[in-house]
């Protein structure tokens, strides 16, 4: 008897026909809970957006309000290969072929021609320093050029393949844009130096670095942001790996020196440095 | 476990309950009502010599040991088992186990899993271990196991067998062994008297009478309980000897088998743990809502089935308060011990709370609502009556102590009277002191003692020559003194016994220190005065004296006591002295407040009706003006089979018509009688009444203190024992015991209880808001793809961390209004947690805090350079170890571990912000309906909580080293104030909703109007309908009259069943009894609250 007294309540309780109510309440009483929070989740979104408002008026549109975070500028290579990984095999080109288009791709906006359009020719070692008279924004800033024939052999112009074909191949390398940052002091440019680590280190072999020695140079510093230097290139150095031992992982580690980058943290792997892993196969 | 037994052997089920049912029943003894030989051919055994050894072996092979059967104790481990899986737990068990399982899945399937599931599981798992310890703790320390049952088994018994007397082990003790025993001892198994010496024998632990009573071979009443010629296993031998047969033994003693019963019985889920219980079911269904609907969302948006899953379990176990579980059970911990100091002992942690939600008490009468001791109540002296002062502290009313007649009845008690203080007691006062004596003459004493001073100088004085103790033919006692002045050689004869008795010895009267003649006049005023006393449920003694001529007993007159040589007629009588266990001082007072609560309190003795309804009056639970049909039938002379039942509202129940009662007509008496008295009732009664009060849907608290009692204490929701007075096994059948035997401290344990219910209801309310801003930011990274708010280890520092004590502080918060004056909840209505609360903190408050998280979120994420507009759909990349140079809105680039710091310094700011707008919520949920204004802020917990939560999250956010620990980082000092206008607005917010409940008590927009008609062709449907204030003013001043309550427009009608109430809107509660409804509107409206509307009968 108890059993079909609940029963009917919890069918009365999902939808009573009596009293014409929908889990416990009358249509009108589920529209007026609806009407109320439809109002009122309209005056928080409303108020969210006041503040969001209010907040983004307080921001600067060409410098974020805090950069110190970034305080050792990050690494990052290119190709940039499966998770940090490039392996490839010489006699199969379909390993490979996509390495040469994403260097492609990339080196694409580094044509002369493309350079010399859009950025200006500036004076080597030294800063390219664009400052503001006041409140009156020097806009917009103008950009130097970094041509791709810069990068010589790795510029892909002769050699198509970039030497991977060869086994032979160019890795790419940047430095994270910071606004703001002058990665050298005394005019001493910061230059890009690779190794390899620990037990790998006799079978790097011969690397060699475009432009020479690998530096960045100082005029294209310091970065404006993209709204205030829309033309912006950012530096690159190639390596070149002229031996390396076939067929064998081997760890390379570039790191940038400079007197004025501190070291990143030790739980950052990329900052001011950058690992990869090299293996190029021979054999079918 | 019970369950699981039963249900794999339903019969072992049914036959057990078959078992309780018999046990239920009353006393199966006959051998009181069969003569000595009949009782002897019953066991085979002879009156003069006893059993042979030959049948006692068999007997006791075939009956087993004379002993109780302990009852089945639960191992320590199943009861740190239920500790550890009961209730609450169960949820953050099942919460760890999906953890593991959703890591498990990423185990399996991912290379690096991410730690957090597996975190969290173990962070589960340790907080359900490390409550579960404490709670177990924490029980174990209040109830010690006591195998009291054992403890009562006498040692020891002397048997008559083969006619030789043998003292053997009372476990040995057969039916039909002839036994003896004297004072001092303990009944072996239950006796069937054969022949008695001045037995006397304390019945109170089965009974409740508090005097003992004497035994002899005779059987003077059919019921075995009330007979004489009976003698109970473990009760005690007082005074004299006794010879009798063993008819039971062991469990089929009057004694075991309410120990039986007692052990059998299930005390059911208490109301605590069904509000848990309902709490769980709500969430998991506000959690597996949740979980199912991302999930769907999930996989619509292209994630894969396993990673949908993980997102299901994410969701789901995101919805597990972690801190929630701790916090009831140190807020219940923490009542405990506030009651404790009050002298209630909780001995089951959720026992805290039942008493608040208490319905209906039913109080035993002997030693909780008395004092348990004979006091002199009334005296008549000079034609009239005097009251004396019955209070425990001598506070109350004194009488004219000059007349001479008082002084000759002072003389008489203080001489004819056999109770002597102990010794060694100088320093008690009076009425604190022991004595050796019976009961009635006891009183005596210590009354002549407090009104004439030392009794033992009297004595002295007048010292006793000659004596006739008290027996039951003579009805009276006397003796012979010397009188006081030593010139005077005359004896002075004392006499004191049953009035009537005495009455008619007497010839002469004292009034006013005159000896007047004895005239027709006279007796019919001491008739009046007689039945007056006896009417009010106190035990009258006549007394008279005589001194004696000096020529007919001159002085050194041998007096023989046995063979009576001297004149016991023509003597004067002197007056009356009535005597009654007196309520307690407290009771009168605890009981109105009780009524004032809205709990019904009915009163559940073994004594006599008429005491026991003097002492329902005197303390209140049949109050004033309220009359039984018996009442109304003397005062309007008529039968008291024409006087209407429903006119009467208090009543008083006799056992044996208990007895003959259906269950309906027991719902009948208990729904519609607001004042019941049961008196002569059995243990087994005492738990069919439990049984019916809570058949009616009520929450029924037991007190009591003796054996008889401990199966109704078991039964009830709980049970409370009283600490001094109570027997062992009571203590252990209850959830609570009175330390103080003070029936005012069950007040202190109703507010408690209310004040506790309440304040779980704002610590839920507050950690439960939290959630909201705990699962939103899960939902929005799936959902629109940003990085992740808020992480799992800084929602574990704001749910075990910085919510944990604000949520208890709030266990300190001062009632809101007056608990005592309002209506006990309904434990079907007013839960715990119910979707109001669920709406307000989830849809409401936590939908606030969710979005000051958020802002702060974006402020950081923009103030270093990630704007809102990129943030949508970042999530793959931004995840991606790979990925090291992604860009942000003003072109930066970032690395993987860069953007992370950013990432958990968001974390860290999201849960600065939960702090910050928890500043707020705990502020607004003090109270639930008065503003923060009026409440104040006195709660000096709750202020340490703010101040330590915020120092807690400056710690974890500032402390060197955390960024590796817990991968929390600084904020920035701006940082701090995002969410402060979130803060405002959750407690600007809830001021204004709590206005609007102030000015609207009725919780609806308009201004409230209610109404309430009748149907006159049927009372179970009634019909609500507006009317406005001034009728309801109009109601109270009884203007209101039944054509203004019927003509108007019905809203909508309700149908109720024969239980419950319905509740019309938030303060206005409509209770149905079928004949009588009764509107109870909220204290704030104090001079509207409580009116009872009759309906007219069909």
């Amino acid at each position: 008897m108890a059993k079909d007294a609940e029963k009917s309540t919890w069918k009365d309780f999902i939808w009573n026909s009596r009293t014409r109510e929908f889990c416990g309440r009358t249509g009108s009483s589920w529209g007026l809970i609806l009407l109320f929070y439809l109002v009122f989740y309209i005056f928080l979104a409303g108020m969210f957006c006041l503040t969001m408002y209010v907040m983004l008026q307080t921001l600067d549109d060409y410098k974020p309000t805090w950069q110190d975070r970034l305080g050792t500028p990050g690494m990052m290579i290119r190709p940039r290969g499966q998770a940090m990984e490039i392996s490839y095999n010489t006699t199969n080109t379909e390993t490979w072929d996509m390495y040469i288009k994403t260097l492609d791709n990339f080196l694409s906006p580094y044509n002369n021609s493309l350079q010399a359009e859009k950025n200006e020719e500036c004076t080597p070692d030294q800063y390219f320093i664009q400052a503001d008279s006041g409140d009156v924004k020097n806009n917009p800033k103008r950009s130097c050029q970094f041509n791709r024939t810069f990068l010589e052999k790795c510029s892909g112009l002769d050699d198509h393949t970039y030497g991977y074909q060869a086994g032979k191949p160019c890795i790419i390398i940047k430095l994270n844009r910071v606004i703001g940052m002058l990665p050298g002091k005394d005019g001493q440019a910061p230059f890009v130096t690779c190794g390899a680590k620990k037990e790998d280190s006799d079978k790097i072999g011969e690397v060699e670095y475009y432009p020479e020695n690998g530096t960045f140079n100082l005029m294209y510093y310091p970065y404006y942001g993209k709204k205030a230097q829309v033309n912006y290139s950012q530096p690159l150095v190639a390596i070149k790996f002229l031996n390396i031992t076939l067929n064998e992982d081997i760890n390379i580690e570039c790191r940038i020196i400079s007197n004025n980058i501190p070291p990143g943290s030790v739980r950052d792997k990329f900052a001011g440095k950058v690992s990869f892993k090299l293996r190029i196969n021979t054999k079918g | 476990m019970g369950d699981k037994d039963g249900k794999s052997s339903p019969s072992k089920k049914n036959k057990k309950g078959k078992d309780m049912d018999e046990l239920k029943k009353e006393v199966p003894i006959t051998e009181h009502k069969m003569s000595i030989e009949e009782c002897c051919r019953k066991f085979n055994t002879d009156i003069v010599q006893g059993l042979t050894n030959a049948k006692a072996a068999e007997f006791l092979i075939r009956d087993g040991p004379n002993c109780l059967t302990p009852p089945p104790t639960t191992p320590e481990w199943i009861k740190f088992c239920r500790q550890l899986f009961g209730g609450f737990s169960i949820l953050l068990w099942t919460g760890a186990i999906l953890c593991f399982l959703a890591y498990a899945i990423q185990a399996a399937t991912e290379d690096e899993p991410a730690g957090d599931n597996l975190y969290l599981g173990i962070v589960l798992s340790v907080v359900v271990v490390v409550t579960g310890c404490f709670s177990y703790f924490q029980e174990a320390k209040s109830s010690k196991i006591m195998e009291s049952f054992k403890n009562m088994v006498p040692q020891q018994a002397l048997v008559i067998r083969e006619g030789e007397k043998m003292t053997i082990n009372a476990e040995e003790v057969v039916a039909g062994d002839l036994v003896e025993v004297k004072g001092g001892d303990r009944i072996p198994a239950d006796l069937r008297v054969v022949s008695a010496h001045g037995c006397k024998v304390d019945n109170s632990s089965l009974t409740g009478e508090s005097e003992p009573q004497s035994r002899s071979p005779d059987c003077t009443h059919d019921n075995p309980l009330e007979t004489r010629n009976v003698a109970f296993f473990s009760t005690n031998c007082v005074e004299g000897t006794a010879r009798g047969i063993v008819v039971c033994t062991g469990d089929r003693t009057v004694m075991g088998r309410i120990a039986t019963l007692t052990s059998g019985l299930e005390s059911g889920k208490t109301p605590i743990a069904k509000e848990i219980e309902h709490f769980i079911h709500l969430i998991t269904g506000v959690a597996v809502f949740l979980g199912i609907t991302f999930f769907i969302l999930a996989v619509c948006l292209g994630y894969t089935w396993l990673e949908a899953v993980i997102f299901l379990i994410g969701i789901i176990v995101a919805n597990v308060p972690e801190g929630l579980l701790a916090t009831v059970t140190v807020c219940l911990t923490l009542t405990a011990k506030r009651m404790a100091k009050k002298n209630c002992l909780v001995k089951n942690l959720e026992a805290v709370e039942t008493l608040g939600s208490t319905s209906t008490i039913c109080s035993d009468k002997t030693g909780t609502l008395t004092q348990n001791r004979m006091t002199v109540a009334h005296m008549w002296f000079d034609n009239q009556i005097h009251e004396a002062d019955t209070t425990e502290d001598q506070s109350g009313a004194s009488f004219d102590k000059t007349s001479a007649s008082w002084a000759a009845l002072a003389r008489v008690a203080a001489l004819c009277n056999r109770a002597v203080f102990k010794a060694g007691q100088d320093q008690l006062p009076i009425l604190k002191r022991d004595t050796a004596g019976d009961a009635s003459e006891s009183a005596l004493l210590k009354c002549i003692e407090l009104s004439c001073g030392s009794v033992k100088q009297i004595r002295e004085k007048n010292k006793k020559v000659a004596e006739i103790p008290f027996n039951s033919t003579n009805k009276y006692q006397l003796s012979v003194h010397e009188t006081e002045d030593p010139n005077d050689n005359r004896y002075l004869l004392v006499m004191k016994g049953a009035p009537e008795r005495i009455l008619d010895r007497c010839t002469t009267i004292i009034i006013q220190g005159k000896e007047q003649p004895m005239d027709e006049e006279m007796k019919e005023s001491f008739q009046n005065a007689y039945m007056e006393l006896g009417g009010l449920g106190e035990r009258v003694l006549g007394f008279c004296h005589l001194l004696m001529p000096e020529d007919q007993y001159p002085k050194g007159f041998a007096f023989d006591c046995d063979d009576v040589n001297f004149t016991t007629e023509s003597l004067c009588f002197v007056g009356l002295m009535s005597m009654i266990d007196p309520p307690r001082a407290a009771v009168p007072d605890a009981v109105g407040k009780c009524r004032s609560a809205g709990i019904k309190v009915i009163m559940v003795t073994g004594d006599h009706p008429i005491t026991a309804k003097a002492i329902a009056k005197g303390v209140g639970i049949i109050s004033e003006g309220n009359e039984t049909v018996e009442d109304i039938a003397s005062r309007l002379n008529i039968p008291v089979s024409q006087v209407n039942p429903r006119d009467a509202k208090a009543c008083v129940i006799h056992g044996t018509d208990l007895k003959e009662l259906s269950q309906d007509q027991m719902d009948d008496i208990l729904r519609n009688h607001t004042e019941i008295v049961f008196a002569r009732t059995s243990p087994q009664q005492k738990l069919i009444i439990v049984e019916g009060c809570q058949r009616l849907g009520a929450i029924v608290a037991v007190t009591g203190d003796g054996v008889n009692d401990s199966p109704a204490l078991k039964k009830a929701d709980i049970g409370v024992a009283m600490g001094i007075s109570g027997s062992d096994v009571s203590k252990q059948a209850a959830d609570m015991i009175l330390l103080d035997d003070n029936f005012a401290s069950i007040v202190t344990g109703v507010e408690e209880g209310r004040l506790i219910f309440d304040n779980l209801k704002k610590s839920i309310a507050y950690t439960l808001t939290s959630n909201i801003p705990e699962i939103t930011p899960f939902l929005l990274f799936i959902i629109v793809n940003i990085p992740l708010p808020l992480g799992t280890i800084t929602i574990l520092c704001i749910d075990l961390g910085t919510d944990m004590v604000p949520a208890i502080s709030l266990a300190y918060e001062a009632a809101e209004s007056d608990i005592m004056k309002r209506q006990p909840r309904n434990p079907t209505r007013d839960k715990l947690v119910n979707e109001r609360l669920i709406s307000i903190a989830y849809g409401q408050i936590g939908m606030i805090q969710a979005l000051g998280g958020f802002f702060s979120y974006f402020v950081i994420l923009a103030e270093n350079g990630f704007l809102p507009s990129i943030l949508v759909g970042i999530r793959l990349n931004w995840d991606d170890r790979a990925c090291n140079d992604l860009e942000d809105s003003y072109g930066q680039q970032w690395t993987y571990e860069q953007r992370k710091i950013v990432e958990f310094t968001c974390h860290t700011a999201f849960f600065v912000s939960i702090v910050v707008v928890q500043w707020a919520d705990v502020i607004v949920c003090k109270t639930r309906r008065n503003s923060v204004f009026q409440q104040g802020m006195k709660n000096k917990i709750l202020i340490f909580g703010l101040f330590e939560e915020t120092a807690l999250a400056a710690f974890l956010s500032y402390t060197p080293g955390m960024d590796v620990a817990l991968r929390m980082f600084p904020l920035k000092p701006s940082w701090w104030f995002c969410a402060v206008p979130y803060s405002v607005l959750i407690f600007v917010y809830d001021e204004i909703r709590k206005l609007l409940i102030r000015r609207n008590p009725g919780g609806k927009w308009l201004s409230l109007s209610l109404c309430i008609t009748f149907r006159p062709e049927s009372c179970h449907e009634i019909c609500i309908c507006n009317f406005t204030h001034k009728s309801l003013i109009d109601t109270k001043t009884r203007k209101l009259s039944n054509a203004s309550l019927f003509s108007s427009p019905t809203l909508s009608s309700y149908r109720l069943g024969g239980k419950g109430d319905i509740l019309l809107s938030d303060g206005y509660r409509l209770y149905s009894y079928p004949y009588i409804f009764h509107l109870f509107l909220p204290p704030f409206i104090p001079s509207l609250a409580r009116h009872v509307f009759r309906c007219p009968t069909p």
